[in-house]
């Protein structure tokens, strides 16, 4: 029998859009509506028939899975815990507490896409704002190295550029090459490859009317970015989202550390404000529960009992291209995927437990699979949107699955339980 | 020379972090002290002798042999005597010494010399990113002392330097002297792009060449020949840096800026013409 659920959120990306409508046929979601292609992919193909756990391949039962994740996290001298940005903020305060107890390094996707946002909002501050202000008050909106067409299909509708008032605002992308959104956008400013640092600096310039001597910056002739301040001056509101062509190009948190301080120089004169176009789900869930429980938002290194901060040096993809872990834990992500090869070469040479509702290049190769629920879908938990609103996801559909909380709470007990002498249980 | 010899039994691959190696801790230690010093070993404490071969007399002065590309924080807030490595050395080498001398013959890892306040870190290889500059959310990098790189430096060398003195033989990455405070930055090598980004005060010097140009929010300012870098190059020169009869006597483009912030720092960019 089919049924449906109303207000469902889908945690997918940043966007957090909450007013899906799913239909639901035992224990399949059969249509997700008003979801983009990104979110019906996620309801649709997700299947919640409960799994077996594996260590080395054979199927387990769940104990004896969680004492070989615990015997080979335990028997590690440098075991790194990684992922977190695709579970919920219950699952990622457990994920803090058993690196606090492993002495663990531990590292969230925000340091492969935007870490350095967060580095330079410690540097400079972050002058922002909600999604709600601005699909309600802003007239200029700037996509800067982000391309939400794609990556985010239902940011211009929700929040962004909301159809009832599209044509009092105006769109600008600023890019390294045409992109779906530079389709869509009134103005258009393809630069060249790594020149944002200098395009900000000079915006910072002519916003406070300083003068410039070069004729273009970035490629571009300086009369378009004296228009550009203009309007940045003149809007009602304004907002710069973020994207990672800013975050991962040269310059990483210094050109954030600029945009931060134009965004905030604006505020002289008109309302303004940046946001980083946060990517997965809960990414911004995985920055908040760190830095509430360590102080830090990524790359924290418990080795000596306390949290270290050490972005370039603790983060996965530094410390997995060093070599510097001989174990790892990877929560609700795809590094193998993700991670560039000489770093993913490391991940395949040393043993990996994975937690993931799904299965992935991770999964294949790790030692320890434990096939958990999916929050959204057949788990409740909390994510964070972009602009940092906190917001609870329901399960549609019911599973005998555990969660990843119940899945690291478990493996928190049996490290503790190994830690103390006792034999681990199967 | 006597000195402190430790040679690592084994290549290193797990991060291992030896802030006790500093010859303030060494310093009048019997052999079996030495090699009872805690270091830490991945998660671990372990004791320094079962890492590294101790030997020699107990002095102050310490010899590092082997290879050490993952033992960080050799030297960390030392204040006098000497350590020479003989081969690559890990990250955050000298961050915070205050004193004495460290040399590498090989390559460093990044924040070597990371809020340095006195001293002299030399480095015969190459310099890895954030050479002499700040950790994240400090405000301060390089406070004081003297940084002299034969080879090349990785980004941001000199990032919010505050005081002393950086010498680059080779080139630099990105944004050299960026957000710098006050201090000196020479560049014997190809300058990297974006040089000074955000500085406020302070002298970034180019002795080669320019990878671009200078960032918008420079200003050309004149060309001269300024009194105070005779005084620098000749320090150099005799550090053994390639200071050249043309360095001493030429002239030099003055470009100032950022002017996004207070606008009185300086690119000095050797005119060749
Ligand atoms: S925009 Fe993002 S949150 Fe909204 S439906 Fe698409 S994938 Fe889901």
């Amino acid at each position: 029998m089919t049924r449906t659920v109303e207000h469902v959120v889908c945690p997918t990306c940043g966007c957090l859009c909450d007013d899906l409508v799913v239909e639901v046929d035992g224990t399949r979601v059969t249509q997700a509506r008003r979801a983009c292609p990104n979110g019906r992919t996620f309801f649709k193909s997700y299947d919640p028939t409960p799994r077996l756990p594996r260590v080395h391949g054979r199927e387990v039962e769940w104990n004896e899975a969680i004492a070989e994740a615990a015997r080979m996290l335990t028997q590690a001298r440098s075991p790194l815990i990684y992922g977190l940005s695709s579970t919920a903020t219950e699952a990622q305060r457990c994920a803090v507490e058993l690196a606090d107890r492993l002495g663990a390094i531990l590292d969230t996707t925000s340091s492969l896409c935007h870490g350095p946002a967060v580095l330079a909002m410690q540097s400079v501050g972050l002058p922002g704002c909600t999604l709600g202000e601005i699909r309600s008050n802003a007239d200029l909106v700037i996509f800067w190295g982000c391309n939400p067409a794609v990556s985010h299909p239902r940011h211009f509708a929700r929040y962004s550029l909301p159809p009832a008032n599209r044509r009092s605002r105006v769109a600008v992308v600023v890019d390294v090459r045409p992109t779906a959104t530079s389709d869509i956008a009134d103005l258009f400013l393809q630069v060249e490859p790594g020149s944002d640092l200098e395009i900000l600096t000079a915006l910072r310039a002519l916003v406070h009317a300083r003068p410039l001597s070069a004729r273009a910056i970035g490629g571009v002739p300086l009369a378009n970015w004296e228009d550009l301040a203009g309007r940045m001056k003149s809007c009602r509101m304004g907002v710069v989202f973020a994207g990672v062509g800013l975050t991962m190009s040269q310059g990483r948190d210094l050109n954030l550390g600029e945009l931060f301080s134009l965004v905030a120089e604006l505020n002289d004169c008109t309302r303004f404000a940046a946001m980083p176009m946060r990517g997965h789900g809960n990414v911004a869930g995985a920055d908040q529960v760190l830095t509430w429980q360590s102080g830090y938002p990524f790359a924290v290194n418990y080795g000596r009992g306390f949290p270290r901060y050490g972005p370039g040096e603790f983060s996965a993809v530094d410390v997995l291209a060093h070599g510097e872990a001989d174990a790892a834990l990877i929560i609700a992500s795809d590094p193998l995927a993700h991670l560039p090869s000489s770093s993913a070469v490391h991940l395949r040479e040393i043993p990996v437990v994975a937690i993931d509702p799904r299965e992935s290049l991770t999964t294949r190769i790790a030692q320890v699979v434990l096939p958990t629920a999916c929050y959204g879908l057949d788990a409740a938990g909390t994510y964070y949107r972009m602009d940092g609103v906190p917001i609870r996801l329901r399960p549609v559909i019911s599973s005998a699955r555990p969660t990843d909380e119940q899945a690291l709470q478990q493996l928190l007990d049996s490290v503790v339980r190994v830690s103390a002498g006792a034999v681990p249980t199967c | 020379m006597s000195a402190t010899v430790l040679q690592a039994r084994a290549n290193l691959t797990l991060p291992v972090e030896a802030d006790s190696i500093t010859p303030d801790r060494i310093d009048g230690l019997q052999q079996v002290a030495v090699g009872n010093l805690p270091i830490l070993y991945g998660r671990e404490w372990a004791p320094l002798g079962d890492l590294f071969a101790v030997s020699g007399d107990g002095r102050a002065d310490l010899v590092l042999e082997g290879d050490l590309t993952h033992v960080k924080r050799i030297g960390q807030g030392m204040t006098r005597g000497t350590i020479a490595i003989h081969g690559n050395a890990g990250l955050h080498l000298g961050s915070q010494m205050r004193g004495g001398e460290i040399t590498v013959d090989s390559n460093v890892g990044g924040w070597a010399g990371a809020h340095m306040a006195g001293g002299r870190l030399r480095i015969y290889g190459d310099a890895g990113p954030m050479l002499g500059s700040a950790y994240p959310g400090e405000r301060r990098g390089m406070t004081g002392g003297v940084i002299l790189v034969e080879g090349s430096a990785a980004a941001r060398v000199g990032e919010r330097m505050r005081r002393g003195l950086i010498a680059v033989g080779g080139s630099t990455g990105d944004f050299p002297g960026a957000r710098m405070i006050a201090g000196s930055l020479f560049v014997f090598g190809q300058l990297g792009p974006r040089a000074g980004a955000g500085m406020k005060r302070g002298s970034i010097v180019s002795l080669g060449s320019l990878a671009s140009g200078v960032l918008p929010t420079f200003q050309y300012s004149c060309r001269f020949a300024p009194g105070f870098l005779q005084l620098y190059l000749r320090y150099l020169l005799r550090w053994g840096m390639p200071v050249t009869p043309a360095h001493l006597q030429g002239q030099y483009q003055r470009y100032t800026g950022d002017i996004n912030t207070l606008g009185k720092g300086e690119i000095l960019i050797y005119d060749q013409h």
